[in-house]
């Protein structure tokens, strides 16, 4: 095992060589770059990726450039995390058989995935790769929306938001099933690790990554990933709107050890209604016309009920 | 090393999935992600269990389909080492979308083919579809008769698949149960040896070197994705077919065993010929001989690689014959047969005044048996003195109720 | 960069990022490292601003909010202290202008064709209200 960095403070952080690069052709302000430096910076270990085919993936390495450092692998949609779970197994046999060409390093295996290549077409994949007991971690870059291909709905998307496929309309409120939960369905592989984080408490979230580095086994970790084009929202309040998700408690910091210990790692000392978060996005816009004003409050009744859900697991230890 | 040899005997008596997990066994494959389906499962299965009783030193991951099973084994080999895995019809058929990514990443994996038929209807017994359908996928194929072949033509897979001139993965395929479930004798090699021949894993582009970092599987739009399709192609025309005769030539100096990119039985002096795949060519090869007892002098021609298309090789095999039948083994579904429209175009050039007949047979495992051949090849004949096709350009046969033929 | 013929490119359209070997890679800074002209790195996209951010190190604290919150690398710290924009791949998304803490902000946006050292001059001063 190799020695974690050492991450104090925000300061110390930055001393990090990065190992993704601009001039990539994400939308000015993506989320999904910040939690990608993010995830690569909180170790100095060797780094095999993926990505799954979406946003980041088309925007990252398009011929004849790649704006990755590390060794990387795209293959599908829906199998980036078979990709690596691949790559770790040749890592083993070659580890086993003495033919590896820098036998002293210890790489970390990391697929990154969209909410639509994680919870919707690569869901069986990634279920295969937590049961196996790979030693990787699979990422989802959350944005609740197929972004890569123009806002149509995932089963990330939550109720009420407008995609294309769920457009809001004159009869329509958009989306009316709310988002899976991926990270409890993840948990249940009683894998060592899952949580979820967010770009914006990036100490949460280097602290929970490297968590996931030291453990053996398979690590799951759902990264909310605030999208200026989706959810319609200035590109430069891309840390605000990261700030209302977390600290309106719509994306609760937490995690799951084992899949039977969970622990709340966030509290805001001051919960923002959910319906200021709603308000500052294009994709609830509609909700505030008055026949759809009872889904705000819904809204906010869901939310209240799955953050005392989370601190009932909190409390008994499960 | 940690794993235990085993001593074969210089004849076993395997079945064609045995003779395949035996020939992966010897060439020590660092990873084998799979899937298990029905007629390839006891390839393996038998994998697991060499695995199980210490014969094999790497990693069996049994992955959750068979899509993942192909996904697997491209990480694997874009990481750097010895890959492979098995599969059949339906499971082939998941795995479509990833056999091109393979190929087109330029990744050497051996993928054992064991033929079975696509539903619907459902269907567990042995056709050419699913070989069929990963024709224009960009892999090398290689054609197995008999459990013989399966192991020999097993070696000779990774040795070209692996060559840094050629890195395109390779399908060995046999026929389900007709090869893959009935066991023959087998003459064998031993570890050392098999190993020797296929040689150690060279690594090349390989994610795991950490002081050389790599992008696999960029994407590519209009400016360059013409360019990568026609390097791969030009590879696979130019590069392929020297490379698996020069496998060819030391696998013989090393066993005696001589394979052909095309085999020719009896084709010297023949009239007629049949030119098919699989099982077929050892039941045909009986026919012909028996037909030149009956003054008919009949030859069989199989194609022993089928990804290149060996287009002069079969060109030249049929050159000096008058009457041609090509026997496809899956459904054409609204075309003339996949050998019919090759053979046509390897020869339409040519000077061959030959007559080229199309048949569709053994479908879902229906047999071929030798009277379908007999009257084939009478007919062949017939042609030859008649100077013309006397029946219809495509023909089913074994198939019951009324005469089906087209064109 | 120049586009090639079918048969001048490596198989299996692979990229390398780096010329040659790099050994340490997380301990190399970008400036000591050897891009190959695969890299984005050697790309740029300064034609996607309309706005950019100018840096004024007189207010700077080195909080490294800019830092971390850099969707385009394109903050440079080095030894702790922010040393100023990557202009060729900051796409002007005008996030670390949002989370610069200090009063007045050490980065503000302006349009592209904006001289700096007049900007710099005219730089705001403390304002009292909203911090």
């Amino acid at each position: 095992m190799s020695e974690m960095k050492k991450i104090k403070n925000l300061k110390e952080f930055s001393t990090s060589a990065d190992r993704f690069e601009g001039a990539n052709l994400l939308c000015p302000g993506c989320a999904h770059s910040i939690i990608v430096r993010e995830v690569l910076n909180a170790t100095n270990d060797d780094l095999i990726l993926s990505a799954s085919t979406g946003c980041l993936e088309v925007c990252t390495a398009v011929y004849p450039y790649t704006s990755w450092d590390a060794s990387w692998i795209h293959i599908g949609f829906e199998n980036g995390s078979t990709a690596v779970a691949g790559a770790e197994s040749m890592y083993k046999a070659l580890k086993t058989k003495g033919r590896l060409k820098q036998p002293d390093r210890n790489p970390k295996f990391v697929s990154f995935a969209g909410d639509g290549a994680s919870y919707d077409i690569g869901f069986q994949w990634i279920s295969g790769c937590m049961e196996r007991g790979h030693n990787m971690m699979h990422i989802v870059l959350d944005n609740e929306v197929y972004a890569n291909t123009g806002g149509q709905r995932s089963s990330s998307t939550p109720i009420g938001s407008s995609a294309t496929t769920s457009p809001a309309g004159r009869v329509s409120y958009g989306e009316k099933r709310n988002k899976k939960d991926m990270v409890s369905i993840m948990a249940s592989h009683h894998i060592p690790y899952a949580a979820q984080v967010a770009p914006n408490k990036w100490k949460d979230m280097v602290k929970k990554i490297q968590h996931g580095f030291s453990v053996e086994g398979p690590v799951f970790i759902n990264a909310v990933s605030p999208c200026t084009t989706e959810w319609k929202f200035d590109p430069k309040d891309t840390m605000h709107m990261a700030d209302l998700a977390t600290d309106s408690l719509v994306f609760p910091l937490y995690e799951i050890i084992d899949g039977h210990e969970l622990n709340i790692t966030y509290r805001p000392k001051d919960v923002i209604p959910v319906e200021e978060y709603l308000a500052a996005q294009g994709r609830f816009k509609h909700l505030f016309k008055d026949e759809y004003k009872y889904l705000i409050k819904e809204w906010q009744e869901r939310v209240d009920a799955n953050w005392a859900y989370l601190n009932r697991r909190e409390a008994a230890r499960v | 090393m940690a794993f235990d040899k085993i001593q074969l005997k210089d004849i076993e008596v395997w079945d064609g999935n045995h003779a395949a997990a035996q020939a992966m066994r010897q060439c020590q494959i660092d990873v084998v992600a799979a899937y298990p389906i029905t007629p390839s499962t006891p390839i393996v299965e038998g994998y697991a269990k060499f695995l199980a009783d210490g014969y094999i030193e790497g990693e069996f991951v049994m992955v959750e389909s068979e899509h993942a099973a192909m996904s697997g084994c491209i990480g694997a080999a874009a990481a750097g080492g010895r890959v492979a895995t098995a599969t059949s019809s339906q499971g082939f058929a998941l795995m479509v979308e990833t056999l091109y990514q393979a190929s087109g990443m330029r990744l050497p994996i051996v993928l054992n083919l064991v033929n079975r038929a696509l539903a619907a209807p459902l269907n567990v017994n042995g056709d050419h579809s699913d070989m069929y359908l990963g024709r224009d996928s960009g892999w090398i194929q290689l054609n197995a008769y008999c459990p013989q072949n399966a192991y020999d033509l097993n070696l000779i897979a990774f040795k070209v698949s692996e060559d840094h001139e050629i890195r395109l993965p390779c399908m060995v395929h046999q026929d389900g149960f007709m090869t893959s479930h009935t066991a023959q004798g087998v003459y064998t090699l031993s570890d050392d040896a098999a190993y020797g021949f296929v040689g150690e894993y060279k690594p090349m582009n390989d994610m795991l070197d950490f002081e050389h970092p790599v992008t696999h599987g960029v994407q590519t739009e209009e400016d360059w994705h013409f360019e990568h399709k026609a390097r791969q192609h030009n590879d696979l025309m130019v590069k392929v077919m020297p490379k698996i005769q020069a496998a060819f030539d030391d696998f013989e100096k090393l066993t005696g065993r001589k394979y052909n990119i095309v085999e020719k039985y009896d084709m010297d002096d023949a009239d007629v010929c049949v030119v098919c795949m699989g099982s077929s060519v050892e039941t045909a090869r009986e026919v012909a001989t028996e037909m030149r007892a009956k003054g008919i002098k009949a030859g069989v021609v199989g194609l022993r690689v089928i990804r290149p298309f060996p287009f002069f090789e079969i060109a030249d095999a049929l050159k000096s014959v008058k009457a041609i039948a090509a026997l496809d083994r899956s459904s054409p579904n609204g075309a003339p047969g996949m050998l019919f429209n090759e053979i046509a175009g390897a020869l339409f050039n040519t000077d061959t005044k030959a007559l080229l007949s199309g048949y569709v047979y053994g479908l879902g495992g229906r047999d071929l048996t030798k009277a379908h051949l007999v009257s084939l090849f009478t007919e062949l004949q017939a042609n030859v003195d008649a100077g013309k096709v006397t029946t219809s350009l495509q023909q089913f046969i074994g198939v019951r109720g009324p005469k089906l033929s087209f064109l | 960069m120049a586009k090639q013929g079918w048969d001048e490119f490596e198989i299996g359209a692979m990229l390398r990022t780096f010329e040659g070997k790099i050994e340490d890679i997380a301990g190399t800074n970008q400036e000591d490292r050897a891009y190959s002209q695969n890299s984005s790195f050697v790309a740029s996209v300064a034609d996607w601003r309309i706005a950019k951010p100018v840096f004024n190190k007189d207010f700077c604290i080195d909080c490294q909010f800019c830092w971390i919150y850099c969707p385009d690398v394109s903050i440079i710290s080095r030894d702790k202290k922010m040393i100023g924009v990557d202009m060729d791949h900051c796409k002007g998304c005008g996030i670390c202008v949002e989370v610069c803490p200090t009063n007045p902000k050490s980065l503000l946006m302006f349009p592209e064709k904006a001289d700096e050292e007049t900007e710099l001059a005219a730089w705001p001063t403390k304002n009292k209200e909203t911090i």
